[in-house]
């Protein structure tokens, strides 16, 4: 209660917990954001639901388990029933390497993207997996890498065969520094195989500052989409974690003090990308520079460690720097990006 | 021509370069303190930087053309050389030092110049989207015509300070205006020629755009209870306690529950961010059908003047073959 001029007045407080889709118990004030927000602003949403729907007809990505394969035929099983794809020669498929489709193994996690209109595997990714953070504690080819307060920490042993090509890339294997493989999941760790990005030169902990900009935040913005490991995200979520989330959420403040050599992505600063804040929710336009795909997705979660890199993707001519959306493993494949490269030239537009 | 031709064109070369000599003179004298300011200037800015990102590599651009171990090593050179040599030029430059010493660090200036002339060429060709780091986060933009100019510029005055007698107050008014001039008119040159100075400008200037702009839950919440779509639609809502809040750019938005004719409804505010007088709107709609309710008389529309909501596009970037994923 508050006392003001003779008024007694009850004080609104707002109880300020973490947005975060999925932790929620209450997904659905999530998916009514983007309706909530056109009606208030006298504009017209007809895309709020379908935004967060992973049955839509239209989808193009599967996820699931491989329950058999023959040369012919996948059988998956995923979170919705068992799917049936047609395997044909132009039939890529990628488990470490490119390999034919019918040496996947019984049990793997694997995302395709099939042909809709013929119901065919297109590309097949099985087991792949992926860690971007900083190094806390190096042994040779083995790494602890801590992925930021809501991921923990992962093992990584770097392949004997990708040693050399790694090092090339990331030549700071020690604490302080980041890295960002692409590998297999194994059983209780990562077998890194490739290198997704360059290693930065600063330390993790003092990426560079981004431009001063005058006057608004330029729409749409260009750089780098990434994708990242699911984790505790259910199968098939479409979205993409944004590295600009309001700070009012506290989303992600490590309740304990971090190991010293780990960062908390958000006092590293806003990263070298200025990016408008936004909620999770919110509905961006993502656009695939080398695909010519777009689609709108949600905000699911906070991609703040996104702000340590200041990389650009050269999948199609050089990006500006900056990673400005880490989709979801759903979202890239469907926006037509390939897992093993790791990133892709980008352009968000925040639509109204 | 003749004889007597011949000897007036003389004279009056004679008369020019006479004429001339004082403000060559003064131009060369002012170099010495100049570049003095900008060997110290650059070392302290470089240091800063450094010691800001606890990084050697973050303070110097150039070094990233050579190997991972030479980094160090090199950067601490180029400190020690800019510190060494902007002091040099300080203490040799009036009768302590004059003679060898003087034309020693001056000659050394020059040659610290002239390699940092062909290290920005090639950091230029090799990375050209690298800044020079030449006065630490300043200097962050990529190397141009005009950065190489300046060291063309600042080679040719160490060059140019070689021999120069040592250095006292100027003995008339005269002189020290010549002077004064002599530098404002180099600093002008350097100023043209640095990127920098527009950056100091820009951070001078800067004022955080509303997309970025950090304000508190609670300001909004105040803001929100003391404006009239508050007083007005407060008679549908049902508790004081918002049911959501969320930020998209310069907008927060609040939801509270209703009732409107027996009705569940939401009643949402979008509040602007800024700290005072922010614009706001309200609306409300059905809980479960999504539809405004036929009862509610909307507010009016009262000063202050709404901004327009953020220019946000829907429609798809246009490109050669439009082919949206339609997700």
């Amino acid at each position: 209660m508050q006392s003001h001029g003779g008024q007694v007045r009850r004080k609104v407080e707002f109880r300020q917990g973490c947005d975060d889709f999925v932790e929620t118990v209450t997904p659905t004030r999530f998916t009514r954001r983007t309706l909530l927000r056109a009606t208030v602003l006298g504009q017209r949403d007809t895309a709020h639901e379908s935004l967060w729907d992973p049955r839509r007809a239209d989808r193009s990505v599967v996820t699931g388990q491989v329950a058999d394969v023959s040369p012919h035929l996948i059988i998956m099983q995923t979170a919705h029933g068992e799917e049936r794809l047609a395997l044909t020669p132009a039939t890529v498929a990628w488990r470490g390497g490119l390999v034919p489709p019918a040496t996947l193994r019984r049990g793997d996690v694997v995302i395709i993207r099939k042909n809709r209109a013929r119901q065919t595997a297109e590309r097949v990714w099985a087991q792949i997996s992926r860690v971007t953070g900083t190094i806390i504690e190096a042994d040779g080819s083995a790494l602890l890498v801590d992925e930021g307060p809501a991921k923990g920490r992962r093992i990584v042993l770097i392949d004997e065969g990708s040693h050399r090509q790694i090092q090339v890339r990331f030549p700071r294997l020690q604490p302080d520094y980041l890295i960002d493989v692409i590998g297999l999941r194994q059983q209780g760790y990562l077998q890194a195989l490739a290198p997704a990005t360059a290693q930065p030169p600063y330390r993790a902990d003092h990426p560079p500052a981004p431009p001063l900009i005058s006057g608004h935040i330029p729409d749409p913005v260009s750089g780098t989409a990434v994708w990242h490991d699911p984790g505790e995200e259910p199968s098939g979520l479409v979205g993409l974690a944004y590295p600009a989330l309001d700070p009012e959420t506290n989303c992600e403040q490590s309740p304990a003090p971090p190991d010293k050599h780990a960062v908390d992505p958000h006092t590293a600063g806003p990263g070298c990308v200025r990016l408008p804040y936004l909620s999770v929710g919110s509905a961006v336009r993502v656009h695939n520079e080398c695909s010519d795909r777009s689609a709108v997705l949600p905000v699911t979660s906070c991609g703040a460690a996104s702000r340590l890199f200041c990389d650009r993707c050269v999948e199609c001519g050089t990006s500006p720097r900056g990673r400005i959306a880490d989709l979801t493993m759903t979202a890239f494949v469907e926006l037509g990006g390939n897992l093993e490269r790791g990133c892709f030239n980008a352009t968000l537009t925040f639509s109204g | 021509m003749t004889r007597r031709e011949k000897e007036s064109w003389e004279e009056m070369a004679l008369g020019g370069i006479g004429a001339l000599s004082p403000v060559l003179h003064a131009t060369r004298e002012v170099q010495i303190p100049l570049l003095a300011a900008l060997l110290i200037g650059g070392c302290a800015a470089k240091a800063k930087r450094a010691a800001g990102a606890r990084s050697f590599d973050a303070a110097l651009s150039p070094s990233m053309m050579f190997p991972l171990r030479m980094h160090r090593p090199i950067t601490i050179g180029l400190f020690a050389s800019e510190l060494a040599l902007g002091t040099g030029l300080l203490v040799t430059a009036g009768r302590f030092g004059a003679g060898v010493p003087a034309t020693a660090v001056r000659s050394a200036t020059a040659l610290l110049f002239a390699t940092a002339v062909g290290a920005l060429h090639e950091l230029r060709n090799r990375r050209p989207e690298a800044g020079c780091g030449c006065f630490g986060d300043l200097s962050d933009t990529p190397v141009s015509w005009r950065a190489l100019g300046r060291s063309v510029l600042l080679c040719a005055a160490a060059i140019g300070c070689v021999g120069v007698l040592p250095l006292r107050m100027p003995t008339s008014t005269g002189q020290a205006i010549l002077l004064l001039v002599t530098a404002t008119v180099e600093l002008g040159v350097l100023a043209a020629l640095s990127p920098e100075v527009s950056e100091v400008m820009v951070r001078l200037g800067y004022s955080e755009p509303c997309e970025v702009r950090r304000l508190p839950m609670s300001r909004t919440l105040s803001a929100l209870r003391c404006s009239s779509h508050w007083r007005h639609y407060r008679k549908y809502v049902t508790a004081m306690e918002p049911s959501d809040m969320w930020r998209e750019a310069c907008w927060r938005y609040v939801v509270f529950p209703g009732i409107v004719a027996e009705r569940p409804v939401e009643v949402v505010f979008a509040v602007y961010l800024q700290p005072r007088r922010p614009p706001i709107r309200a609306a409300i709609i059905d809980a479960t059908s999504g539809e405004a309710p036929a009862r509610v008389v909307p507010a009016q529309r009262s000063a202050p003047a709404l901004l327009p909501a953020p220019v946000f596009t829907a429609a798809p970037t246009q490109h050669r073959s439009q082919h949206s994923a339609g997700l």
